[in-house]
């Protein structure tokens, strides 16, 4: 195989990339993925006081701002020592059960079905949440709509702002809510259950019911003997908003239960010439490459690692559907990466059931969600379950609390190793003797990375408002082959303009 | 004498991210030259499925945002009907589906969106450096995309 050196210019022109390299033979030799990377987030923080950052970092990107808020405002608590009231932090842990929701449902019913209602071969025209719609019936279009703006309006009442919240402070919440406001949530969290349910009874139909969807999940192209990471509360089961960091090996066994602030003990991250994007790993088993199994330190993230991590739901109804999905893919844990997509869907039943205890929870309405920092500020970690894994907020401050060192590890970037891992897999297991790659073919490709629900969180908002994907196939002399793109705005597109000034 | 239209000024982008949040500069300088009360200016960095909340309940939508075509020079300001991107719906391996497509769902679904929409780009150059300040390209296409929008919006209440 002729060695391809990847030029940095073309590395960063603000769009992932899959990079598929063939041998002489026309066999996939290589696949990697290259996400680029925002630049200068510790130079924008540094000289900041403290508690502007749970208000900036929800601006890293437009899709997890829930994620980024909760795990800043914990920092910040860190930082000044002050430990939210319970009341607060129950507050938190509803509105965070609200984001969860939102996000996992976009993800599945515009991202993930398209996959497995119209099949991961049809038509790409088709192939979106218009051609869900129009097998499943606009009902369910209607239905997703509602209930993302269910959860879009629990997060604007607690957050104060539609958005980008603003209601994490060190110590606490800006603001208590009200009984009114109690009772509509309730309401809505009631709906979100049902919601919950259906989606897990759609899945059984489209995806569970059809031999050839099963087969692919459990599928070797689609598998990878992975450690998972995530966070549980005290009786091992998953929690989104905080707890211990958990990490099972391949076989399911514990390996390390830790407090967040101690990530660094168990966390490393090695840097690849070819990659902005750096590749961390578990300290106690090393990084040995791109390779999985026992002796790699290679662990994954997100919806999946989660339930693996853990020894159930805290919830009857998610607890019912975990011991169900463990029964179907053949006990814990569970290898298959398409699998992320139903433990997403079992995690949004759990966060229905979690949002609708919270709104029934006496405690929630009370007025002591502030505790007053008093101490001097020094540095502090702050950890949540963002939608896609464990997100780490670290910061160091002087004694006026203003900014000296960030760190960010965030999920996208924990799951680097094994996306580019899976995708290689996928390649090799789809792409053979150097045949035509179809489009429906490259769409199979994608559908191990887009198990993860990257956030590749680089200028989402330049029209044509969505992130731009592009997959390239390369011979063993390095020579283009093939190329298939998704909105890139680099790429002249048939748009027809007027250029006015 | 017809009714006002109750119009939207929406500036899309990511203010901490250089000429990303362009869309939203042009806006915060809209907000400040109408006094119109059916024009309401905002601000937000959502795309796809998100931006229908926003929109729902208007007659009509300015848009402002940021674009990278091939050839284009920076601070170019394009005027875009939402037609222009059908080329572009697919679905993609990020977080939300585009523009078109939720507009399209939105459509399908009934939601009161907006019977007009038109979308004003700016042409721009560093997408990926956290900076609350705009290239000086960009920065000086603000208040010209301001000046056309605010114009626009004049003489749409003018035309009463």
């Amino acid at each position: 195989m002729n060695k391809i050196t990847i030029d940095p210019i073309t590395r960063l022109e603000g769009h992932g990339k899959i990079e598929i390299f063939l041998d002489d033979e026309g066999d996939v030799a290589n696949a990697y993925l290259q996400i680029p990377e925002l630049r200068g987030f510790e130079k924008f923080c540094e000289g900041r006081p403290v508690e502007e950052m749970p208000r900036i970092t929800p601006r890293i990107c437009g899709v997890c701002p829930g994620a980024h808020h909760m795990a800043s405002s914990k920092a910040a608590d860190a930082v000044y020592h002050a430990e939210p009231p319970p009341a607060a932090r129950k507050l938190r842990e509803l509105f965070y059960c609200a984001h969860m929701i939102h996000s996992h449902v976009a993800h599945f019913y515009a991202l993930a079905a398209p996959d497995f209602v119209l099949g991961p071969t049809s038509d790409p025209a088709e192939r979106n949440i218009l051609g869900v719609v129009a097998k499943l019936g606009l009902e369910v279009g209607g239905e997703v709509i509602k209930h993302r703006a269910y959860a879009q309006d629990i997060q604007a009442a607690i957050g104060g702002k539609a958005t980008h919240p603003v209601c994490g402070l060190p110590g606490g919440m800006s603001k208590p809510i009200t009984e009114e406001e109690r009772k509509d949530f309730e309401d809505k969290a009631k709906s979100l259950v049902e919601f919950g349910k259906f989606g897990l009874k759609l899945f059984d139909e489209l995806v569970l019911a059809n031999k050839e969807y099963l087969d692919l999940i459990v599928g070797d192209v689609y598998s990878m003997n992975s450690y998972y990471m995530g966070l549980v509360d005290s009786d091992n089961k998953v929690n989104f908003y905080d707890g211990d960091i958990r990490v099972v090996d391949p076989d399911g066994k514990e390996v390390a239960r830790f407090r967040p602030a101690d990530y660094l003990e168990y966390i490393a991250e090695h840097t690849e010439p070819w990659s902005y994007l750096k590749f961390p790993f578990l300290k106690q088993v090393g990084w040995k490459g791109l390779v999985d199994g026992k002796d790699s330190g290679v662990y994954r993230v997100n919806s999946l690692a989660r339930l693996n991590v853990a020894d159930g739901m805290a919830t009857p109804l998610a607890q019912a559907e975990y011991e169900r999905f463990y029964e179907t893919l053949g006990g814990k844990p569970v290898h298959a990466t398409l699998a992320f997509h139903w433990a997403r869907l079992i995690e949004i039943l759990y966060a229905a059931e979690r949002l609708l205890e919270l709104c029934q929870d006496d405690e929630i309405t009370s007025p002591e969600v502030r505790t007053i920092p008093t101490s001097t500020p020094d540095e502090g970690v702050g950890v949540v379950e963002a939608p896609r894994g464990v997100l780490i907020h670290h910061y160091q401050t002087d004694e006026k609390g203003i900014i000296q060192k960030v760190n960010l590890i965030v999920a996208t970037v924990m799951n680097n190793p094994a996306m580019n891992m899976s995708i290689k897999k996928a390649a090799q297991g789809l792409i053979k003797k150097g045949q035509a790659a179809s489009e429906g073919l490259l769409n199979m490709v994608e559908m191990a990375f887009r198990a993860y629900d990257p956030c590749m969180a680089c200028a989402t908002h330049a029209l044509p408002g969505q992130m731009p994907l592009e997959v390239v196939i390369r011979d063993s002399s390095g020579e283009v082959k093939e190329t298939l793109s998704r909105n890139l705005c680099s790429e002249p597109h048939p748009i027809k303009v007027r250029v006015v000034h | 004498m017809k009714e006002a239209m109750k119009t939207l000024v929406l500036g899309l982008g990511n203010p901490i991210v250089s000429d990303d949040g362009v869309g939203i500069r042009v806006a915060q300088q809209v907000q400040g030259m109408v006094d119109q009360r059916e024009v309401t200016v905002e601000e937000t960095c959502l795309s796809g499925l998100g931006l229908l909340d926003i929109l729902t309940g208007y007659d009509k939508a300015i848009i402002i945002d940021a674009i990278q075509t091939a050839e284009g020079k920076a601070g170019q300001i394009y005027r875009l009907e939402p037609e222009a991107f059908n080329a572009t719906r697919n679905v993609c391996s990020t977080h939300d589906v585009n523009f078109i497509t939720a507009l399209e769902l939105g459509n399908r679904l009934g939601m009161a969106l907006p019977r007009q929409i038109s979308i004003f780009a700016i042409e721009v150059t560093d997408t990926s450096t956290f900076s609350e300040e705009c290239t000086p390209g960009v920065r000086e296409a603000i208040p010209v995309c301001a000046g056309m929008i605010v114009r626009e919006l004049n003489s749409a209440s003018r035309s009463l």
